[in-house]
C-alpha cells in the first residue's frame, strides 16, 4: 500500500515533469515561432526600404542628368500656374523661415505682430525671445519672454511709440550681450572646471562674476581671485576687472595678475583660459 | 545569435529610413531650387490664375496664401530694413537629430546689397533648436570701402552672422539718413549745395553762387569698426581764396573746430543747417 502510494507519487512527478517539459518546448517553439516572424518582418521592411531607396535614387540622378543638360527648367507656359504659385510660396515660406538668422523675425497676428528675437555668440545660435506687440488703440506689449532683469519697460517708455524698430534693435542689443555673458561664463564652467576653485559666482543677469582659478607656476600652484563687472549692459565684455593674488605670493604672480586682469578686459573670458593652457603647454614643451 | 541578425536588420532599417529622408529632402529641394520664375512671370501667372479660378476656392485660396505670405516678408522689411532677394538651399548631411544645409542668400538692406553663402548646422535638442555658421562668405555691393571689408573679413572668420546683419542694419541706416539729409538740403538750397558725386557720395560742397573763391566741403564719413559699431564721421574741410585768408586767418582756422562742437550741440541736421545759412549770408 505504502510502497504503491510512493510509485504512483513517483509517476505523477515523472508526468509533470514531461508536461513540464511539453510545455517548455511549446513555449520555446511560440518564441521560434514569433522570432521567426520578426525576422522575416524585418527582412521585408529592408527589402522594401531598399527599393524605395534605389528608386528616390534614381530620381536624384535623373534630376542632375537634367540639370546638367538643362539649367533652367522654368518655363511658366509648361509648368502651369499653379505650379508657378506653389513655386513662389515655397521660395518665400524658405525666406520667412531662415529669417530668423538676421536675428530680428515677426509674425503679423490678429490683434498686432509677434517678433522673435533671437541670440547668437559668434557663430553658435543661443536662445531666442518673443514680444507680442498689440497695434490698437496704441503701441503696447502684450506678451512676452524676456527675462525680468533685461530693462524692457525702460525700452519699451524710450522706443516704443516712436520707433518700434529702434525698440527692436536695442532690446536685442540687450539681450545679445546678455546671452554672450552668460555664453562666456557657461563655458568657462565646462571646459575649465579643473582650474576653477569653488564655484562661479554670478548675479543673474551676467554682469557681475566672481570666481577663484589656479595659476601654476614653478610646479606650485597659487589661488587668483577675479572679479570681474560688464557695467556696460549692451556689451559683452567687462568694463572693470580685477585679478588677485594672495599677499604672501612671489611678485611675479602679482605681475601676472595684472596681465589676466588686461586679458579679460579685452578678450572673451573662455578664450583668456584656452590661451593660459596654450601658454602652459609651449612653456612645458620648451626644453 | 538570433538577437543578432534581428539587431543587424534593425540597424539597417534605422539607417536606411534616413538615407531615405535625406534622399527625399535633397529631391525636394534641388526641384525647388533649379527652378526660377521671375516677378513678372509670377504675376502673369496669378492673372491668368484669377482669370481660371472664379468659383474655384483652392486656387483662390493659393493666391491668398501667397499675398499673406508676401506681405508678412515686407513687413519684416519695414523694422529692420533687411530684404531677401533670393534664397537657394541644399541639403548637405542629415540625421534623426542634425541637419546640415548650404545657404546662399542675397538682399539688400536699405540702399546696400549683399550676397551671403554659409552652412548651418541645425541640432534638435529636447526642448529647442540650436544652430551654428560654418564656411561663411559675405560679399558686398560697397567693397571698396576698406572700413567695411575689414569687419566683413572679422565677420567671416568668426561666422558672426547674426551681428553681420545687426551691424548692416544700423551702418546702412546711416546710409540712408546721409543720403535723405543731403536730399533735403538739395532740395532746400539749390543754389548753394552741390553734390559732386551724387547723393550716395559721402560729401556736399557749400558756395555762395555771388562769390565764387570762398568753397566749404562737408565730409561725412560712416565708421563701422571691426565689432560691427557704426559711427558718423563728420568734418568741415575749406578752400578759401588768398586774399580773404590774410584777413580772416582765425576765422577760417577755427571753422573746423567750431563746426564740430556745433554738431554736438545741435545735432547734424541743425549744424548743417546753420553753416549754409551763414554761406548763404556771406558777402
Amino acid at each position: 500500500m505504502e510502497e504503491g502510494k510512493r510509485n504512483s507519487a513517483g509517476v505523477f512527478t515523472h508526468l509533470e515533469r514531461l508536461e513540464a517539459q511539453a510545455r517548455e518546448i511549446a513555449v520555446k517553439q511560440e518564441k521560434m515561432k514569433q522570432e521567426e516572424e520578426k525576422r522575416a518582418r524585418l527582412k521585408a521592411r529592408v527589402r522594401e526600404l531598399r527599393l524605395q531607396r534605389d528608386k528616390l535614387l534614381a530620381k536624384v540622378r535623373l534630376q542632375k542628368k537634367k540639370l546638367r543638360e538643362k539649367r533652367a527648367m522654368s518655363d511658366p507656359a509648361k509648368s502651369g500656374a499653379r505650379a508657378v504659385l506653389e513655386w513662389k510660396i515655397k521660395n518665400i515660406k524658405a525666406m520667412l523661415q531662415v529669417s530668423y538668422v538676421t536675428g530680428i523675425n515677426g509674425k503679423r497676428t490678429k490683434q498686432g505682430v509677434c517678433f522673435c528675437i533671437s541670440t547668437a555668440y559668434e557663430s553658435t545660435y543661443l536662445d531666442s525671445y518673443y514680444v507680442h506687440l498689440l497695434v490698437k488703440p496704441e503701441v503696447q506689449i502684450h506678451q512676452h519672454s524676456v527675462p525680468t532683469f533685461i530693462p524692457l519697460e525702460q525700452i519699451a517708455k524710450m522706443y516704443l511709440q516712436t520707433d518700434i524698430g529702434r525698440f527692436l534693435s536695442v532690446l536685442s542689443d540687450h539681450l545679445n550681450a546678455y546671452a554672450g555673458r552668460k555664453y562666456q561664463a557657461d563655458q568657462l564652467q565646462e571646459h575649465f572646471s579643473d582650474q576653477i576653485e569653488g564655484t562661479l559666482q554670478r548675479n543673474s543677469l551676467c554682469n557681475l562674476l566672481v570666481f577663484n582659478y589656479k595659476v601654476s607656476s614653478k610646479s606650485k600652484t597659487f589661488p587668483f581671485n577675479a572679479r570681474l563687472l560688464y557695467g556696460d549692459l549692451c556689451c559683452s565684455l567687462p568694463t572693470e576687472v580685477n585679478v588677485s593674488c594672495t599677499p604672501d605670493a612671489p611678485a611675479s604672480l602679482a605681475e601676472m595678475a595684472a596681465a589676466h586682469s588686461d586679458l579679460f578686459s579685452r578678450v572673451a573670458l573662455h578664450k583668456a583660459f584656452r590661451s593660459f593652457s596654450s601658454d602652459e603647454e609651449s612653456m612645458d614643451g620648451a626644453p | 545569435m538570433d538577437n543578432s541578425i534581428c539587431q543587424v536588420y534593425e540597424d539597417e532599417i534605422q539607417s536606411l529610413e534616413e538615407e531615405i529622408k535625406l534622399l527625399a529632402e535633397k529631391y525636394e529641394d534641388s526641384q525647388q531650387e533649379s527652378t526660377f520664375f521671375s516677378d513678372e512671370e509670377i504675376l502673369m501667372s496669378i492673372k491668368s490664375f484669377q482669370r481660371e479660378s472664379e468659383g474655384h476656392e483652392s486656387l483662390s485660396d493659393l493666391i491668398t496664401q501667397l499675398e499673406s505670405l508676401e506681405t508678412d516678408l515686407s513687413f519684416l522689411k519695414k523694422f529692420t530694413g533687411i530684404q531677401f532677394t533670393s534664397h537657394f538651399k541644399e541639403i548637405v548631411e542629415k540625421t534623426t537629430n542634425r541637419t546640415v544645409r548650404k545657404h546662399r542668400l542675397s538682399g539688400n538692406c536699405y540702399s546696400l546689397s549683399f550676397q551671403l553663402e554659409f552652412q548651418l548646422l541645425e541640432m534638435q535638442n529636447k526642448e529647442n533648436v540650436s544652430a551654428v555658421v560654418t564656411d561663411l562668405g559675405i560679399v558686398m555691393e560697397s567693397g571698396e570701402d576698406s572700413d567695411m571689408s575689414k569687419f566683413v573679413s572679422s565677420t567671416e572668420e568668426h561666422g558672426n552672422l547674426l551681428r553681420f546683419f545687426r551691424s548692416l542694419s544700423s551702418y546702412a541706416e546711416w546710409y540712408e539718413h546721409r543720403r535723405c539729409t543731403f536730399l533735403h538740403f538739395k532740395g532746400k538750397y539749390p543754389d548753394i549745395v552741390t553734390l559732386p558725386e551724387g547723393l550716395l557720395g559721402d560729401y556736399i560742397v557749400l558756395r555762395n553762387p555771388k562769390h565764387s573763391g570762398l568753397e566749404l566741403m562737408i565730409v561725412w564719413k560712416i565708421h563701422i569698426d571691426e565689432e560691427g559699431r557704426t559711427t558718423p564721421v563728420l568734418d568741415l574741410l575749406t578752400k578759401v581764396p588768398e586774399q580773404v585768408l590774410e584777413q580772416k586767418m582765425a576765422t577760417i582756422e577755427n571753422a573746423p573746430a567750431c563746426f564740430r562742437s556745433m554738431l554736438l550741440l545741435f545735432g547734424i541736421e541743425a549744424a548743417l543747417e546753420n553753416l549754409i545759412k551763414v554761406v548763404g549770408l556771406e558777402k
